[in-house]
């Protein structure tokens, strides 16, 4: 019955290919502002990086081209780009690991460097070994957020301060980031595993609606303030955040800026709403118009993100806390900045879905194989997940003299550990399959998600370093 | 009465001991734990700061309600108290189950079991004794040890590998609660805290995080201590050569730096930071008179010096960050940022004392009263070596626990039980049958390549015997059922 109700859109449509150039547009934009390329030596790490981004970006649009005409040859070019991106990855991680002295693990930065290779390389395993040709569709798109946020986050080298000069904080994040990206994995497996188990395509509407509406509903709530919006200031010469005083940070207001967010979140919320309106009334019409409601959610949502670039880019904004103007930066925000990346991608993927279902079903191993991979991807990530909070709290009793401080950080890692754990004991003594035990793994990547992030520009705590 | 109370307990425990109960409470650690999160906790936060982030009414209702240090409140104790029970209760209840694998393992099949075994295959064979041979062979090639079981009137084989595997889950959950264990331990009888010392300071108290103080059996000197920097500025390594004296004797020597703490009779000393004391390790003077010329004399706080023979110097004050205010010297920090001396020059003749100050403060000085004159040299302050002092008996039993988690964890993810029944019997029509079967506990899609392959070792043994063998169709490896723990 879902499937009848799709519109199958006739193949590469003058709309979509605007959407498409249009986004490629503001995706190059994004990255001249950001000063990517710079000069000096050809092979230096941001060039690679760059290079690596430009790959993996590549990647991703060939996955979603693919989405969008059903091509199949698409995959295989999208497969080669990720191996030119991995190449570029590797390097980049090489350079930074020779400049350092020691493995990029150490800031937030070099994790996510190491993270976002972890993921290329699985993604191809993926891949390769059990054929799930189409898994770049999700983690292209994580990469390039990884690639991008780091761009905005500090990259000259830092020495390491006494406390992380160990062999075992190595261990401790190598574990982490593979394990991170096996979550990530089977994340991707599970999303993958509702398609192809017909899940109701408006299902995955509420569900990308819902994901948005998040994302604005917690920008405008963390950060509005009087329509404008609310953002930590940036000081260019030292290149951190600035203070009014200790522990608290300077907010510049950046006006309008408040009130386009909110009309974003309108838009965003529409197709929620519409889906409501199509539950009741049983009326198809309300579904036909919730997809065009997504359609022009994700131009204002695009909108919103060329607005905010620019807009924090150039000019000093005032400050509630003191008087005059200050500069902002996007390495100060960089949770609105993935929030509203991430947005755009995730309606851009429901998009792919609405247009192209047959073709990725077509494209997809069985719901079973599926199932059982998202499976064995979180059998790979539990122990990892397991012997790198042990690494941890090794690490943490050799420097500190305690193995578990109930810090943040070791609280959700081990927040995460039991989601898992909960997963494990519920697919094997109660025989969870299927749709439950994908809901489940995607809790599970939403917890490391926060673990990873949320906890660390959200929360403070002793793992200040990352 | 006695019926009904037999019925109750046994209720109570099969609550317990069922998986909802254990997954419920899991729930309610972990949105107690990410509370903890969330909410400012004593005393890791500041009070001050504690006062800042929330209003009094609220404070005092969170205080109240243990949640301002939920990680020590009895109840969260108590909450992963209720674990274990339901972790010990579940795995008892499971046990037995898993126990039969062991002591009586399945190994001559009956019919109902051969019809229902999702992995068997059905091969035509002429003779009994040759093919239970062929088998063997075959066996033993795919690296099985068959062992032949008799019953009164058939020979079959039995073969199993990794038959742990089916213990690994009570592996998992006892390391979980040797884990468990040595976190209790260690809350109730593990304590820590700081010392700090400057160099050649020897102490054996160490402040604890409630302002209390602990005297330590040993006693601890700092001989040197140090700091290294990168060539930015920023620190690059903290060291501290150290001696344990116990019972007045030296008995251990060792220079520890971050990472790589000092270990004595169960307790642990840490490096844990370096700074200035805002204390004068020495300061150094020229004084000047008349009379006696130009002399350096080098001074640490309340340390006197003998000029001539009529006057003395003593080194009364050291303010490293001198404010005036009110009439009043203070100093504003810790640090060497405004310092200022107060040195007393006395002369015994006369009984005359002067306070000399440098730099001259108004207000304070005589310094044109002195009968010399002092001009600073060099001040060298102390540093002090901050050290986390720690005593957790029950870590080993965490360490041990978490290294039997990873072996229970690699035996439940990748090691797989397998077992193997061949045995021969008449089938509907009388002919004779060499029945192969396989069972695994999980990874069921990988084990039916494995028997697939050991079907066909089988069909080749037997070709080889010249033995016909005509694999019967309706007995194909079964692929129905194909699913994954």
């Amino acid at each position: 019955m879902a499937r009848t109700r799709v519109e199958q859109q006739p193949a590469a449509t003058g709309t979509t290919l605007v959407v498409m150039v249009g986004l490629s547009v503001a995706f190059l934009l994004f990255m001249a502002f950001l000063n990517v390329v710079k000069s000096g030596n050809l092979l230096n790490e941001s060039n690679l990086l760059y290079a690596s981004l430009i790959f993996y970006a590549a990647a991703g649009s060939l996955y979603l081209g693919f989405g969008v005409t059903g091509v199949a040859s698409y995959v295989r070019f999208a497969s080669l780009a990720t191996w030119a991106g991995l190449l570029a990855n590797t390097g980049a991680v090489a350079h930074r690991w020779y400049e350092a002295g020691h493995p990029p693990f150490a800031s937030i930065y070099e994790m996510l460097l190491s993270f976002v290779w972890t993921l290329a390389v699985l993604t191809l395993i993926a891949e390769k070994k059990y054929g799930v040709k189409v898994i770049g569709t999700v983690t292209m798109p994580v990469a390039i957020v990884g690639v991008v946020l780091m761009q905005l986050l500090r990259t000259d080298v830092h020495p390491l301060v006494p406390a992380l000069q160990s062999t075992w904080l190595h261990v401790h994040v190598t574990l982490a980031m593979l394990a991170y990206a096996a979550c990530a994995l089977s994340f991707a497996l599970a999303m993958m595993f509702l398609i192809q188990d017909q899940m109701k395509t408006e299902t995955f509407l509420a569900a990308t609606s819902l994901f948005t509406i998040a994302i604005y509903a917690g920008i405008l709530t963390r950060f509005e303030k009087w329509g404008g919006l609310n953002v930590i200031g940036w000081n260019p010469e030292q290149k951190s955040e600035m203070f009014v005083a200790k522990g608290m940070r300077l907010f510049v207001v950046i006006p309008e800026l408040g009130w386009l967010m909110l009309v974003v979140l309108v838009a965003v919320a529409a197709p929620f709403a519409l889906y409501l309106a199509f539950r009741l009334k049983e009326d198809e019409n309300f579904l036909a118009i919730a997809n065009r409601a997504v359609f022009v959610s994700i131009l204002l949502q695009a909108l919103s993100l060329v607005f905010f670039l620019l807009r924090v880019r150039d000019g000093r904004y005032p400050s509630l806390d003191v008087d005059g103007l200050f500069p902002t930066s996007l390495q100060a925000s960089p949770f609105i900045l993935s929030g509203l990346v991430g947005g755009i991608f995730a309606s851009l993927l429901y998009l792919l879905l609405l247009w192209r279902r047959q073709d990725l079903e077509r494209m997809l191993p069985s719901s079973e194989d599926l199932d059982r991979i998202t499976y064995k991807t979180i059998a790979i990530a539990f122990p990892l997940l397991t012997l790198m909070i042990a690494a941890g709290a090794y690490w943490a009793n050799r420097t500190w003299g305690s193995y578990w401080s109930w810090d943040p950080k070791e609280t959700w890692a081990a927040i995460t550990w039991l989601v898992y754990a909960g997963y494990l004991h519920m697919r094997i003594t109660r025989g969870w399959r299927g749709r439950r035990a994908a809901y489940f793994a995607i809790l599970g990547f939403g917890v490391v998600m926060f673990t990873f992030f949320g906890v660390t520009y959200l929360l403070s705590g002793l793992h200040a370093y990352a | 009465m006695a019926g009904s109370l037999a019925r109750a307990s046994r209720k109570f425990w099969q609550t317990v001991s069922s998986i909802k109960t254990g997954v419920i409470l899991l729930i309610l650690v972990v949105i107690v734990s990410a509370a903890g999160t969330i909410i400012l906790q004593r005393p890791v936060t500041e009070p001050d700061e504690m006062q800042r982030a929330y209003s009094p009414q609220m404070l005092q209702l969170l205080d109240a309600l243990g949640l301002t240090d939920i990680f020590h409140a009895w109840w969260f104790v108590l909450l992963l108290v209720a674990v274990s029970f339901s972790i010990v209760a579940a795995s008892i209840e499971r046990f037995p189950n898993a126990w039969r694998y062991v002591a009586r393992p399945y190994k001559s099949t009956d019919e109902i079991f051969r019809k229902a075994l999702p992995n068997q295959v059905r091969l035509a064979v002429r003779d009994e004794a040759f093919a239970i041979a062929a088998a063997e062979r075959a066996f033993r090639r795919m690296h099985l040890k068959p062992e032949r079981v008799t019953s009164e009137h058939r020979t079959s084989l039995y073969a199993e590998k990794h038959r742990i595997s089916e213990f690994a889950v009570y592996i998992v959950h006892a390391s979980l609660l040797l884990i468990f264990l040595g976190g209790i331990v260690d809350a109730v009888w593990g304590w820590r805290g700081f010392i700090s010392l400057t160099r050649g300071e020897t102490s054996n108290q160490v402040q604890m995080r409630d302002g209390s103080t602990r005297v330590l059996p040993i006693a601890i000197r700092c001989e040197a201590a140090g700091q290294e920097n990168y060539t930015d500025g920023s620190p690059k390594k903290w060291w501290s050569k150290l001696v344990v004296v116990d019972a007045g004797r030296d008995t251990l020597r060792k220079e520890i730096v971050v990472n790589d703490p000092l270990v004595y009779g169960g307790i642990r000393f840490y490096q844990s930071s370096y700074g200035m004391t805002g204390k004068v390790d020495k300061l150094v003077l020229n004084a000047t008179s008349d009379k006696a010329g130009t002399q350096e004399i080098s001074l640490n706080v309340d340390e006197v010096a003998q000029l001539d023979p009529d006057t003395t110097v003593k080194f009364a004050e050291f303010i490293p960050d001198y404010v005036v205010r009110d009439g009043q010297i203070y100093t504003r920090s810790t640090q060497v940022d405004n310092p200022a001396a107060h040195l007393i020059v006395e002369s015994r003749k006369s009984g005359k004392s002067v306070n000399y100050w440098i730099p001259a403060i108004e207000g304070f000085e005589q310094n044109a009263a002195s009968p010399y004159k002092f001009e600073p040299k060099d001040l060298k302050m102390a540093y002090f070596t901050g050290l986390q002092v720690s005593h957790e008996p029950g870590q080993w039993a965490v360490w041990a626990g978490v290294i039997l988690m990873g072996l229970g964890l690699a035996i439940v993810f990748y090691l797989v039980h397998t077992r193997f029944w061949a045995t021969v019997v008449h089938d509907a029509n009388g002919t004779l049958q060499l029945w192969v079967g396989g069972a695994a506990n999980k990874n069921k899609d990988v084990f039916e390549h494995k028997f697939r392959k050991l079907v066909e070792e089988i069909q080749s043994e037997l070709k080889q015997q010249k033995e016909t063998c005509i694999p019967e169709h309706e007995h194909e490896p079964s692929l129905a059922g194909v699913g994954n723990r």
